[in-house]
């Protein structure tokens, strides 16, 4: 007995090694959201109940969330798009200094998006932005209130700022990976350009636009400072609403906020699961 | 490239040309508004005046939210690096088993959105000394940063040899915190550094977690930028500017560590 006590104690004790790590994410990442989860379904006493949910289903929160799906999925799209195009044009840059200076300029903007940069747009294309009053001034041409940088399409505008950059950094290295041979050899057999991107060169992508249109969505679903910085109460997003129920500044009945907040994690949760698997899958498949 | 000079396709250079427009705009437009005197209808500002500047460092909030940031961003560097520095060098050292379970630890703050985590921390930690406190805060900005320290640092280990160089130590006679500061710590400074000034620039810019937890009560840099969008562009112009340039500094430290990396990296092959 005391051979196998020592044996398993040989065998735990590089785990106490973790034991301050552990703690930490316990108390500031793991217990605070399965409090919050349990405070989602029950009442204030303490009994399960899935009222909280139910109070969800109100037009004003559906419209937050059906609001918060349809800017994520818009501007993940345009991300992806645009920055499948870009990064196809960075990739084939013949100077190779040129060609990194795009990818860390990616790197920065991508990074250092939020309040800084919401307010950047409004200095541009504000009511009285610069391109608004050049606009209207030297062209005629009236933007508002056809547009607006405070509503949703100037949300979109702001946000693909973020999301292209990100895709950019992701497609990049899936252009890497098409070898210049299988390029040569489908255009030896006779295909043309088209045919080798349409039968070759997108499928081996695909797999990589989808994982990366899956994070971008993700990354837009839980931004917060740019839509709180651009619109306000204007719009009603998921993440608005839920800062809203911790700041006060609407009146919310009490455990929304907390159903909002689970139903926004699940939401993220599959996003980041997705990606995970899809890039695990690709690493598989390339050895 | 092995190829002989190419030039770029027009349709690329007009690609590229339109991503520059859209990421240098916006910026450029804030660093010129943040110094103009009178600038509404033409291409570039009428005259320029720092007058918004003295004006923001006069504010009574200006030099107390700049501190606040400071505080909270260099106690998440520090505090991340004590955290995750010695675990993911235990991981990779003597515990390999446990990857999986610490890379799903760094991957997890990713998928939790930081309305929800500040929401979460509040609902927990409602009593003193911890809530709506500096305290929290950093604690929330750990969580949200730690994978930035993570990924460089873990990379960095995967690069040398941890289990050879350990053993050597040992057997030398160092001490395990003699073996990480001595031994290991030295070798993954590009991987440390990068992460911690990662850390910074991202902890300094948040404003969603400073704005929820702690609020007025304890005002950050972002938070006071946003507070002033609302009352006064060109003062929030002026905030905005700093911003940028912090981000652009740490941004140049961690590219030409990178740089450096590599090119050690590369001659070391060469030889």
């Amino acid at each position: 007995m005391g051979l196998f006590a020592l044996k398993s104690r040989q065998r735990f004790a590089p785990w106490l090694g973790l034991v301050p790590f552990l703690a930490f994410c316990l108390a500031f990442e793991i217990i605070p959201i399965i409090v919050l989860v349990r405070g989602s379904i029950s009442d204030s006493d303490g009994v399960l109940t899935f009222a909280n949910y139910q109070r969800v289903s109100a037009p004003l929160y559906v419209r937050s969330l059906w609001n918060s799906i349809q800017l994520s999925a818009i501007t993940a799209s345009l991300g992806t798009l645009l920055g499948l195009f870009i990064g196809y044009a960075i990739f084939n840059w013949p100077s190779e200094r040129f060609r990194e200076s795009l990818i860390a300029l990616s790197d920065v903007t991508t990074n250092f998006a939020g309040a800084p940069l919401a307010f950047a747009f409004i200095v541009i294309l504000g009511s009285n932005g610069v391109i608004t009053l050049l606009f209207e001034r030297q062209l005629g041409l009236e933007l508002y209130p056809a547009f607006s940088i405070y509503s949703y399409s100037g949300l979109v505008l702001a946000y693909v700022y973020f999301q292209l950059p990100l895709m950019v950094l992701l497609i990049i290295p899936a252009f890497a990976g098409l070898r210049r041979e299988w390029r040569e050899s489908a255009l030896n057999l006779g295909a043309s350009t088209r045919q080798y991107w349409r039968r070759i060169g997108m499928p081996l992508l695909l797999p990589s636009l989808l994982s990366g249109f899956i994070l971008l969505f993700a990354n837009a679903f839980g931004a917060y400072a740019t839509a709180y910085t651009l619109a306000g109460s204007r719009l009603s997003l998921v993440t608005l609403q839920i800062g809203f129920s911790v700041t006060g500044e609407v009146r919310h009945e009490p455990g929304v906020g907390d159903a909002l907040a689970v139903v926004s994690l699940i939401t993220m949760g599959m996003c980041v699961l997705a990606y995970q698997l899809l890039n695990l899958r690709m690493r598989s498949e390339m050895r | 490239m092995n190829q002989t000079a190419r030039r770029p396709s027009p349709s690329g250079a007009a690609m590229i040309g339109l991503f520059l427009a859209y990421m240098l705009i916006p910026i450029a437009a804030t660093y010129l508004f943040s110094v103009a005197t009178k600038w509404d209808a033409t291409i570039l500002p009428e005259g320029f005046t720092t007058e918004w500047y003295v004006t923001a460092f006069n504010h009574a909030y200006f030099a107390s939210s700049l501190t606040n940031s400071f505080i909270v961003s260099l106690s998440a560097v520090l505090i991340g690096l004590l955290l995750v520095v010695p675990t993911t060098y235990w991981v990779h050292a003597r515990l390999t088993g446990a990857k999986p379970l610490l890379e799903l630890l760094m991957i997890l703050p990713f998928g939790i959105p930081t309305v929800v985590l500040a929401l979460a921390l509040i609902r927990v930690y409602s009593f003193p000394p911890l809530g709506r406190s500096p305290f929290l805060l950093i604690g929330a900005m750990i969580v949200f940063s730690m994978p930035f320290m993570y990924r460089p640092v873990s990379n960095s280990l995967a690069a040398i040899n941890v289990r050879i160089l350990t053993e050597a130590a040992y057997n030398l006679g160092a001490s395990t915190f003699q073996v990480l500061g001595r031994v290991i710590a030295p070798n993954i400074m590009p991987g440390i550094l990068s992460g911690s000034l990662l850390v910074f620039a991202t902890v300094f810019a948040e404003f969603t977690l400073a704005n929820l937890i702690t609020g007025a009560g304890f005002k950050t840099f972002p938070v006071l930028l946003v507070e002033f969008t609302r009352r006064d562009g060109r003062v929030a112009a002026a905030l905005a500017v700093i911003s940028f340039t912090i981000a652009w500094i740490a941004s140049l430290a961690i590219l030409g560590i990178a740089r450096r990396g590599k090119t050690t990296h590369e001659t070391v092959r060469a030889r």
